[in-house]
């Protein structure tokens, strides 16, 4: 099981600490300048009456509301050359070669899909360190979709949309100097002593716009499989998931997988496998899914798992039914979960805890409350109908609304203790 | 100190079931248990009245604890006592309403109850004492309850070793690394030999036993009761589609069938497209009418009672279901229906 000798991918990172719109799109030095007719004439489409764009940058007074996806901007060539397979590129594997990313800069949408649930980035102030996209110069699309549109229309534009401007934008840097060269070998079977950890990633499978896109398609009704972390840094898997807002893994954090960066930055532990596995809703597939992709990493030879989920409290068993079932198999399960604690996080963590399995990860609790400052300008939604408030105003919300506040992909340092 | 003891129906002499509908009262004096735990206290303090409400009254009106609360401030209470409410739950809530009520206007609070009463969530904080499992162990459940009591009076805080009893509040703060590093460093601790270390502990969750099946359907007051979300279409409650902090109740009286149009689903955790398309399918009031004309139940309640059961809180959840068993209880229904999603 070899791979090509030295295959993986080489990482060609360009940053972006400027961001703002022009007449054509160029990036020089951090600075990118995003040609605005351009990005609106790749957005265009028969299900969209209008579509706008903005910039909202790290420090601005802005507010983003109705977040749906985030893309971080690569390239392999012109016209992509083969990024965002199946959606963009063909569908073909992809992972290998070089990638340009446009590191520290997003593409997102935001607006009304139905059920999206309302998901919040402030750029400033207590909730911007909460978030990813708070500390990311973002590209925002804003859209209103044609009168006879039907919403699945409209959210496949979307994804079409994003990804045709992620990969356009990147293409600006393809000849610029890189700010850093990232080789990334492709996990193998090298015998080298280091325990073996698999990264297994499960993705939310739950029908329309709560589904996530492998090669263009839906994971649902298939089995867990094995896939290279260099093939989710050019766009593999693209969110097409707007529940959960705080447990959200937007595309950028498939493009960027923290546990994958982790393991490759740690000395003591080999990144063996990427396991992607599907969410189904009903129990008995559950219990399939999480045997199988047990029996998987046993097949991999790997010594331990780190796994994490996406959506709420049903998801929890998607997480802790593997890590029994990786235990049974003699396999040290790790789980990032988040926490379902209640208001005054007195309640019960976990909806459904493992029976066998105990060690876990918490990235917070998600019904902790917080107040988000009033701010100057907001996009994507006027208004909060959580609260029917206007967006600018005073919000206090859960943490559960702040978007990817508590991803399992492990991006944040937000955790919850015990009150001394 | 002017101390005011909480107790319900049954234990202030009212009544048992029957009397579970009673409405909130202060009484002059000690009464019940009350009488036995004011020897204990001894002459520094007084029970200067006794708070009573039913339990289904309690369940059903959470106001009822802030109500109380007031009234005894007015007669000059320095201190409020609930309980001992044992494995009891609606008096088991009712007592932690009242003690959070009384924490909430300034004064010092103890609820007394067993660690499995299902009340105990609904404390929010403030402290509970631990009494045995039932009425028999009322002996030694006011000797540690009066102990704990004088220990709150003193301004004092309780330990475990007083028998202080209740879940201990999670909060959020931001860790020296992120996530997965934390992971990564938990496998390396795993992988060490350390079989114990997390950073979540395992929930403990309790077990409800079902009640018994009804004897004959046909004789049978039938509610429809559902956490699908279901409102009046327009949802003029503003019932939440996903972590519910309320339930609805709407009348289905002179309905044959759950129509389009004129009720829908705010479920945030599935499409809604089939739901809305045929409400019957998340409250099916159409096949229930059915029934009840054939004869196959008795007949069927006149109202139903509703929340959003997605990212729900067990502590919310647990406070519906006892809410809704109260409802239930005082209306005489033998048997629910309860659609999920």
């Amino acid at each position: 099981m070899d791979a090509v000798a030295g295959a993986g991918l080489t990482r060609v990172v360009h940053e972006v600490r400027e961001l703002e719109l022009g007449e054509r799109t160029s990036y020089s030095a951090g600075r990118l300048t995003v040609g605005e007719q351009r990005a609106r004439d790749l957005l265009e489409d028969p299900a969209f009456a209008e579509v706008r764009v903005a910039c909202a940058s790290p420090g601005d007074a802005t507010r983003i509301v109705g977040v749906l996806d985030a893309i971080q901007p690569c390239s392999k060539g012109p016209g992509g050359g083969g990024v965002f397979p199946g959606l963009l590129g063909p569908a073909l594997p992809v992972g290998r070669g070089e990638t340009h990313v446009l590191r520290g800069a997003a593409v997102l949408a935001a607006g009304y899909l139905p059920r999206a649930q309302e998901a919040i980035i402030d750029m400033s102030g207590p909730a911007a360190p909460l978030s990813p996209l708070g500390a990311t110069c973002n590209l925002v699309v804003e859209f209103t979709p044609a009168e006879d549109a039907a919403w699945e229309d409209v959210d496949a534009a979307l994804r079409r949309g994003l990804v045709r401007v992620a990969a356009h934008l990147a293409e600006a840097a393809l000849d610029a100097e890189p700010d850093a060269v990232e080789e990334l070998p492709e996990p193998g079977s090298t015998a080298n002593g280091k325990p073996r950890v698999a990264v297994v990633t499960n993705l939310q499978t739950q029908g329309k716009f709560k589904d996530v896109f492998v090669y263009g398609r839906s994971l649902s009704g298939g089995l867990p499989t094995v896939i290279t972390p260099g093939e989710l840094d050019d766009g593999a898997v693209v969110s097409g998931q707007y529940g959960h807002p705080a447990l959200k893994n937007p595309t950028i954090l498939h493009q960027t997988h923290p546990v994958a960066a982790a393991l490759r930055a740690n000395d003591e532990l080999e990144l063996a496998a990427l396991v992607l596995c599907p969410e189904p809703v009903d129990q008995a597939n559950k219990e399939l899914i999480s045997a199988h992709a047990a029996r998987l990493c046993a097949g991999l030879g790997v010594d331990a798992a780190i796994l994490s989920k996406e959506g709420g409290g049903n998801a929890d068993a998607d997480v802790t039914l593997k890590m029994d079932r990786l235990e049974e198999e003699g396999i040290t399960a790790v789980g990032i979960l988040a926490e379902m604690a209640g208001r005054d996080g007195t309640g019960p963590p976990l909806v459904v805890p493992p029976t066998k399995a105990t060690a876990m990860v918490s990235t917070g609790n998600y019904d902790e409350r917080m107040t988000l400052p009033a701010c100057e300008r907001a996009l994507g939604r006027d208004r909060v109908a959580l609260l029917d408030q206007p967006s600018t105003d005073e919000l206090e919300l859960p943490v559960a609304v702040i978007y990817c506040a508590q991803s399992t992909l492990g991006w944040g340092r937000l955790t919850c203790a015990e009150t001394a | 100190m002017r101390i005011v003891h909480y107790v319900n129906q049954f234990f202030a002499g009212i009544g048992g079931e029957d009397s579970a509908g009673t409405g909130p009262e202060l009484r002059d004096g000690a009464l019940g248990p009350g009488r036995r735990l004011a020897a204990v206290l001894g002459d520094a303090h007084e029970i200067i009245a006794t708070a009573i409400c039913g339990d289904d009254y309690a369940a059903g009106h959470p106001e009822f604890a802030a109500e109380l609360v007031e009234q005894a401030r007015e007669r000059g209470a320095e201190m409020v006592v609930a309980g001992p409410a044992f494995t009891s739950g609606r008096y088991g809530m009712a007592c932690a309403r009242i003690a959070a009520a009384a924490s909430e206007a300034g004064l010092p609070a103890l609820a007394a109850m067993h660690p499995d009463n299902p009340g105990l969530g609904e404390a929010a904080g403030t402290s509970v004492v631990e009494s045995g499992l039932t009425a028999r162990q009322m002996r030694d459940s006011l000797e540690r309850f009066a102990a704990a009591t004088l220990k709150i009076a003193a301004g004092e805080e309780l330990t475990a070793q007083d028998g202080r009893i209740g879940p201990v509040a999670r909060t959020n703060r931001r860790a020296e690394r992120n996530a997965a590093e934390r992971a990564v460093a938990l496998v390396l601790t795993r992988l060490g030999g350390d079989g114990e270390a997390t950073e979540i502990p395992l929930p403990d969750f309790d077990q409800v036993t079902p009640a018994a099946p009804i004897a004959d359907a046909a004789e049978a007051l039938i509610a429809l009761v559902t956490e699908g979300g279901f409102v009046p279409a327009g949802n003029p409650d503003r019932l939440e589609s996903a972590r519910a902090t309320k339930w609805v109740r709407h009348s289905l009286e002179g309905l044959d069938s759950a129509a389009a149009g004129s009720f829908e689903s705010v479920h945030g955790g599935f499409s809604t497209q089939w739901a809305n398309a045929d409400p019957n399918r998340i409250l099916p009031l159409d096949m229930a009418r059915v029934l009840e004309r054939e004869g196959a139940i008795g007949r069927l309640h006149g109202e139903y009672l509703g929340t959003t059961g997605n990212g729900t809180t067990v502590a919310d959840a647990r406070r519906f279901g006892m809410e809704w068993a109260a409802e239930l209880r005082q209306a005489n229904i033998q048997a629910v229906v309860l659609t999920a999603t």
